[in-house]
């Protein structure tokens, strides 16, 4: 059996752990925290305006036309909601695989998602033409006959795949939290910190008992995640795949679809993972290279599944013998927007390869430039689905371009300014590694040799 | 604040209702049998549970400090002024009920009214729509003998002129400056102006410029006016057709317009005559044209020799590219074939021979192919007395442009078409407007001669280039007096300007065709203080009591019109029946009196023996100039309709540009949308280039019509006044053929179009077969696909409606794009949007290009919503806001809808609209009055598609049960249906075996889906394209899989 490597390093003791995590809530935040937030924090008051704006004038601001009626919005929202699938995969799948390397990014990964899938959740509310009516996107008992929704729509499964997904994952990663905000609690020396952090651990008292229902109920929302990983980026593709738009109107677009929003997710996870060792290097220890390297190697994966599904793509387009289908594909790699494909299959497939070479994934600088090209890549995967399938499709006469505006760039960069602002906030104010599951997995008390070479 | 609620109260109190009478006869309470004073107070107040009541109900109690009256303090005093004071009160002012309603107008039902329309070319006969006492709609009028049903673009975008918001309101005068080179516009009152003009008009010297005056009547006021005070009348037009009249004059002695009998010509030959856009009476023309074409066994034969990529040479059979110097050459070689196979009287007669013997075979000299211009000579001879040879237009004046008229009108003889299908008697004889008359007009003001120029609707300063000096002119008359109903680039330079009417608020009549007779109904009231160009000119024969007796003696122009109706037009037109019947059947039939027959008229040779062509009259680069069919002469340019509409070949909108060739933008290494300078002469435009597949590469074409700068605020500045390049050569006034110059600026502009691609990319969008195709099968072309479900599909047990597009008749003229656009209050969205692709239409013209670039071939397609059975739309709406009729309709639900705007991403054909701003908002006053009332404006962020004119098939429901009968076909027509001058848009109900509609899906085998393959079951089938050009399609490789 090879040896594993140690999942938390430095010979920490199960103290130097709790105050490790739990110091950056504790302490006056840094300078670069300072900066980071600030300039986030403007980007999202950015972002904000931006939207007031769209919804004061109209959709026009945007760069949204006949024929390209989705754009920046929707191409950002499937990026987003793409990437909370990582969190999940992490803590939902790999914890009910007993992936113990899982534990200590699990926290922040769960964090991502369900930060990710809000910044994703307002496009489709802010994308319509009447926004203050979206409520009747709802099935609710009404007056106006009553009025339903249409159950045929894509658009309607989108909106319940989407809200179920926010619900759990934001539940789950609550859930999972308590016994460490509970730790908070005991830990806090003023009087409104132990109040907060009380309330929000409701009453843990770290009892046997509340393990034990602590841990069949995470257990529960586990399995009840580990669906969602695969249904909701199942049910964004929908939305493409049961119209009947040659480039949109393919049946492996779920799968295609779900291992893009793990490929983008785990993307996403090294990239934030990279910037947090910068930030608080005592994490350094929990977040080790290991856990980089695995991650990597998830990337290069399902890199490889995404660009098999870009050839079978192509493929099928030519198989099929039909004729718009085909002109979909070469116009893709050929045509006005042939500079987003060519962009799209550098990031994601060719920028990937290099993870093949141990040296460079387990390089931070090197991940972490490939992370940006993968998270840069998936958002032209989307670009080039949406847009380069709407711009020539089955009349000629229809054929236009999109006409990207600078709210266009406002929206896209503003919804990076929400996330980071709340990601930022959630790492001052919450534990943002697990140290209920990192505690477990160490070495502390335990033989060497029996903790890694049995194998797990 | 507690003043201004004690005011409030005391409102209240001086605004209490009139004291009610007791009723001691029945009463419903002993309050009331009492008359009890708490009972009277009862009565004051309205709503027994008004928040008032309460008030009072707990005046001083304990609750009160808290309750509603503090709250109403604290909402502010003019919330409880308005509250208290209006709420529970009655209006003080008297309203008055809709019990006796003005005669015929019934609230919620429109009434059509017959009218006219002449933009000093073509006249229309029309029916107008009127709601509510506004003219909403225009139509053409079924019955009127020359454009029956079809009506054109600009007479129904004209509409808009009515409530054009920057129309003049009154007179004015204008102060100037001693040089003339400044001015300042101040108010007038008719009688200063009246008293001033009349002082002036008595010193003498007074000349008139107006453009072609079709109304008899109006001719008549005039001639009288010019009697009274010794004037001159002058009648120009910027578009004159008086190459024509001085040709026909020349070969006939007569000078005429003739019409032509494009439906019983079998050959047409257009040398650059645009009789199917802009050219003529161009909406008749081709109403006859696809009469002519509609029996696709025995259909008429087009060729065009084209200078610039017109409407015609777009819907002709066999097409030549040509510049302008070529046109004489190539009637004259047509003639020499014809003459040297030996065919014709004229065959032996050496004079002919001598003038046309220098063009036997000239066609390998002017490039064009010599087998297909022998056989054009072959099948005109084949067609002789069934062909007709037509040139004319800007386009064909050159140098020779007379020299042309008589040769064509030679061929026309030759063939024996003149008085067959060219008839001079029923021709126009009122298109006597001529640069000559201007030139003359332009001499005596110069003379100094005219001392007082009255212009009515003529905008010389900005028709006329440098050259003609009108504006140095005009400096040296004393009294300008302009009659129009814009501030425009002429009547800013007018002393005074007399505000005319709107044509929809003046009476009238026409003359069209000689003949037929049309009236002019006004569909409206004067909205402003205005006054029309006939009543001016009565009222200064009144005020200056000269002029015939007939002039001063009414009041008004109707009384006028009436009185020399009664006394001119009906002794010959009555047949007998008493005034006021022949009247009342005038205005409702909206015409009276047909065209006057034609018999052949001698051709004088001897102008054929004059014919000369000028020397060096070819150059390397050659400029023509041509109208647009939307824009026309630049008048309508403030009609944002117009401006909004794509050229029909181009499809650009909002600008004009220098056309060329693909070959010679690419020698001038110039790419579409790069800024030219094209120099003739001394003058220059600079103006962005487009690249025009199918011109001839020593051809640039510019449209004339745009770059007004004193239009308004739609026109201004849209585009460039390629007018200004026009030359005068010895009094030849020149618009094509002159050499001109082309260099690149190295700056770039945005041209504008609304269509993305040109070609089709060999799929099946339209499909067009030749007349060899259909004679193996009358389907030719027409890829069929098995297409079959597993749903059974929607029920229809009704109604089930549908729609056949005739693409064989379709020219492409976009007169259904603004049909459309005005019956469904379709916003126009400027050019910065329309480059952004959100133009509004719901109907739009496909133009697609066939062929190699250098001779590109032309298809139109009309598409609007198909109505799909299995409507890809319906399903993917997530708020079911758009959903399927039980009639067949895909219904747009405004109301429902927010905007996920799912449904045009899932439709192929991509025909819904979004509105991506509150466009609605952008209506100015008065211009709302224009919106059709049946049609709901839509509201920011909807979708919006065709409806099949749904408010039309109610109407037509609700008619037909109200007369209890069931619904005929073609009781309703839809909007474009109504417009379209060829008749290529047939809408009916497809449930009724016998209806037109059924026919066309079922009957006809050019019939076919578009995107059959896609199986959205369209409610809408098109008739595939037949091209009447002897050749056989080559087999498509792979055909099958499109």
């Amino acid at each position: 059996m090879l040896k594993r490597n140690q999942l938390v390093l430095g010979n920490k003791t199960l103290k130097d752990v709790t105050d490790d995590i739990c110091a950056p809530i504790e302490r006056v935040p840094s300078k670069e925290w300072m900066g980071l937030f600030l300039s986030a924090k403007t980007l999202f008051i950015f972002y904000i305006i931006t939207i007031a704006m769209v919804v004061s004038t109209g959709m026009g601001l945007l760069g949204v036309n006949h024929p390209i009626a989705w754009g920046t919005m929707i191409i950002t929202f499937v990026f987003w909601v793409g990437i909370g699938h990582a969190g999940t995969l992490i803590s939902a799948i790999l914890f009910l695989f007993r992936q113990k390397w899982r534990t200590s990014v699990a926290r922040t990964a769960e964090a991502m998602t369900v930060f990710a899938v809000a910044t994703a959740g307002i496009f489709p509310l802010i994308h319509t033409g009447r926004p203050w009516l979206d409520f009747w996107l709802f099935p609710y008992p009404n007056q106006r006959g009553p009025l339903w929704v249409n159950f045929r729509s894509p658009l309607l499964w989108d909106v319940f795949a989407v809200s179920t997904y926010a619900t759990v994952s934001s539940v789950f990663w609550i859930v999972g939290m308590i016994p460490d905000l509970a730790t908070v609690r005991d830990r806090a020396i003023n009087k409104v910190r132990k109040t907060i952090y009380g309330a929000l651990s409701m009453g843990w008292r770290g009892t046997a008992k509340q393990w034990s229902h602590f841990e069949m109920i995470y257990l529960v929302l586990a399995g009840l995640s580990t669906p969602l990983v695969l249904s909701v980026h199942t049910i964004v593709s929908f939305d493409f795949a049961v119209s009947g738009l040659p480039g949109w109107h393919t049946t492996i677009f779920p799968p295609y679809f779900v291992a893009g929003a793990i490929f983008s997710g785990f993307a996403m996870v090294i990239t934030l993972m990279s910037l947090v060792r910068i930030g608080f290097p005592q994490f350094k220890d929990y977040i080790t290279i290991d856990h980089m390297e695995v991650m990597n190697k998830i990337i290069m994966m399902t890199g490889l599944m995404v660009g098999y599904a870009y050839g079978s793509e192509f493929l099928i387009a030519w198989y099929s013998g039909n004729d718009y289908e085909r002109y979909v594909f070469m116009n893709r790699a050929l045509g006005p927007y042939a500079w987003s494909y060519w962009i799209m299959i550098f990031c994601n497939v060719v920028a990937p390869q290099v993870f093949w070479f141990k040296k460079l994934r387990r390089s931070i600088p090197v991940m972490f430039v490939v992370s940006i090209f993968v998270n840069i890549g998936m958002w032209f995967e989307r670009f080039v689905i949406t847009v380069t399938s709407l711009h020539r499709d089955f009349l000629p006469s229809n054929w236009g371009q999109y006409a990207w505006s600078i709210y266009d760039t406002c929206i896209l960069v503003g919804s990076f300014g929400m996330f980071f602002t709340i990601f930022l906030l959630y790492l001052r104010v919450l534990p943002a590694i697990s140290i209920a599951e990192v505690k477990p997995v160490m070495n502390v008390g335990r033989d060497d040799e029996h903790a890694h070479g049995k194998g797990h | 604040m507690s003043n201004l609620e004690n005011n409030s109260e005391k409102r209240s109190e001086n605004n209490s209702r009139p004291q009610i009478e007791r009723n001691t006869q029945y009463w419903k309470s002993f309050e009331e049998y009492n008359n009890t004073p708490e009972f009277q107070q009862s009565l004051q107040t309205e709503f027994m549970s008004s928040p008032l009541r309460e008030e009072t109900a707990h005046e001083g109690t304990e609750k009160d400090h808290v309750a509603r009256r503090e709250f109403l303090k604290l909402m502010g005093a003019s919330v409880a002024l308005t509250t208290a004071a209006g709420c529970i009160r009655r209006p003080v002012q008297k309203i008055v009920p809709y019990t006796k309603q003005p005669e015929e107008v019934t609230i919620g039902v429109s009434n059509w009214y017959t009218s006219t329309y002449f933009d000093g070319q073509e006249g229309l006969g029309l029916l107008v729509k009127s709601r509510e006492g506004r003219p909403v709609h225009i139509q053409g009028n079924p019955a009127f003998p020359l454009n029956g049903s079809a009506v054109s673009s600009r007479a129904q975008a004209s509409l808009l002129g009515l409530y054009d918001p920057e129309r003049l309101q009154k007179p004015f005068r204008n102060l100037f400056n001693e040089k003339r080179t400044n001015h300042e516009t101040v108010n007038v009152s008719w009688e200063d102006l009246d008293n001033k003009v009349v002082e002036s008009l008595k010193k003498g010297g007074v000349a008139i410029l107006t453009g072609n005056l079709a109304s008899p009547t109006l001719r008549a006021v005039v001639s009288d006016f010019s009697k009274g005070f010794g004037a001159d009348h002058y009648t120009w037009e910027p578009l004159a057709q008086d190459d024509i009249w001085n040709g026909q004059r020349l070969s006939y002695g007569e000078g005429v317009v003739p019409s032509y009998r494009y439906d019983k010509a079998k050959m047409i030959v257009s040398i650059d005559a645009d009789f199917l856009g802009a050219w003529g009476p161009a909406v008749t023309s081709a109403k006859l044209f696809a009469n002519g074409r509609r029996d696709i066994t025995n259909m008429s034969r087009l060729v065009s020799f084209d200078s610039t990529y017109s409407l015609t040479g777009a819907n002709s059979d066999i097409r030549f590219r040509i510049k302008p110097s070529q046109q004489l050459d190539i009637v004259l070689g047509l003639i020499a074939e014809i003459i040297s196979a030996g065919h014709s009287d004229y065959a032996n007669s050496d004079a002919v021979k001598s003038v046309v013997q220098a063009y036997k075979g000239v066609a390998d000299k002017l490039g064009l192919n010599a087998e297909a211009f022998a056989k054009v000579a072959v099948d005109l001879w084949k067609n002789a007395g069934q062909s007709i040879v037509v040139a004319g237009g800007i386009q064909t004046k050159t140098k020779d442009s007379l020299q042309l008229q008589v040769a064509v009108n030679f061929l026309n003889s030759l063939l024996g078409n003149d008085g067959k299908t060219v008839l001079a008697g029923s021709g126009n004889r009122n298109l006597s407007a001529s640069f000559d008359q201007l030139l003359t007009l332009i001499k005596k003001m110069k003379s100094g001669s005219v001392k007082n120029l009255i212009i009515y609707r003529s905008n010389p300063l900005y028709n006329l280039s440098e050259d003609f000096g009108f504006k140095e002119a005009l400096t040296k008359v004393d009294n300008v007096v302009y009659v129009g109903d814009k501030m425009d680039e002429t009547a800013s330079f007018a002393h005074f300007v007399a505000t005319d009417n709107h044509a929809l608020e003046t009476w009238g009549d026409s003359e069209f065709a000689q003949g037929v007779y049309g009236i002019h109904q006004p569909l409206i009231r004067t909205m402003y203080d205005t006054r029309s160009f006939a009543l001016s000119l009565m009222t200064w024969g009144y005020i200056g009591q000269v002029g015939p007796k007939r002039l001063q003696e009414y009041e008004t122009y109707y009384d006028y019109l009436r009185a020399f109706w009664r006394e001119e037009m009906a002794p010959k037109l009555a047949k007998g029946q008493d005034f006021e019947t022949f009247w009342n059947g005038l205005l409702q039939a909206g015409y009276v009196g047909e065209t006057t027959s034609s018999s052949a008229r001698t051709f004088k040779v001897d102008a054929f023996k004059l014919i000369k062509k000028s020397e060096k009259s070819e150059s390397t680069l050659e400029l023509v100039l041509y109208p647009t069919i939307h824009i026309g002469d630049g008048t309508l340019a403030n009609v944002g309709w117009l401006q909004e509409l794509p050229d029909p070949v181009t499809k650009i909108v909002w600008d004009n540009y220098a056309s060329v060739s693909l070959k010679l933008a690419e020698s001038l290494k110039a790419k579409q949308g790069d800024l030219v300078e094209v120099k003739v002469g001394s003058k220059t435009l600079i103006l962005p280039l487009h690249i025009q597949p199918g011109l001839h590469d020593g051809v640039v074409s510019i449209s004339v019509g745009y770059g007004r700068t004193k239009a308004g605020k739609v026109g201004n500045d849209i585009g460039h006044n390629a007018f200004t390049l026009v030359t005068i050569d010895k009094d030849d006034v020149l618009f094509a053929g002159l050499t001109a110059e082309l260099k690149k600026t190295g700056q770039k502009y945005e041209l504008v179009t609304t269509q993305g691609h040109d070609s089709m990319e060999g799929r099946q969008i339209v499909v067009t077969a030749t007349n060899k195709d259909i004679e193996k099968a009358k389907d030719a072309n027409i890829h069929r696909h098995h297409t079959w479900s597993i749903w059974s599909g929607h029920q229809y047990n009704g109604h089930k409606w549908g729609m056949a597009v005739d693409l064989n008749t379709c020219t492409g003229c976009s007169a259904c794009m603004t049909a459309c656009q005005s019956e469904n209050n379709i916003h126009v969205v400027g050019k910065k949007y329309v480059m952004q692709g959100r133009e509004m239409h719901w109907i739009r013209i496909d133009r697609y290009y066939t062929g190699n670039p250098e001779s590109a071939e032309t298809v139109f397609q009309p598409l609007m919503c198909q109505h799909c059975d299995n409507a890809p739309c319906e399903t993917v709406c997530p708020v079911a806001a758009t959903v399927h009729s039980n009639e067949g309709l895909n219904e747009m639900v405004y109301n429902r809808c927010v905007g996920t705007r799912y449904c045009s991403n899932n439709c192929p054909y991509k025909v819904r609209r979004f509105n991506w701003f509150n466009y609605a908002k952008l209506i100015e006053k008065p211009m709302h009055m224009a919106l059709n009332p049946e049609v709901g404006v839509r509201v920011r962020g909807v979708m919006e598609k065709c409806t099949f004119c749904v408010q039309r098939i109610k109407e037509g429901k609700n008619k037909a049960r109200a007369e209890d009968r069931p619904l005929k076909d073609g009781d309703i027509k839809v909007a474009c249906e109504s417009a379209c001058p060829t008749q290529a848009i047939t809408f009916g109900d497809l449930n009724d075996a016998n209806s037109r509609v059924a026919k066309a899906f079922k009957e006809e085998p050019r019939s076919y889906e578009l995107l059959e393959e896609w199986y959205a079951k369209p409610s809408v089938r098109y008739q595939s394209k037949i091209k009447n050009n002897d050749q056989i399609t080559p087999a498509k490789k792979g055909a099958g899989h499109a």
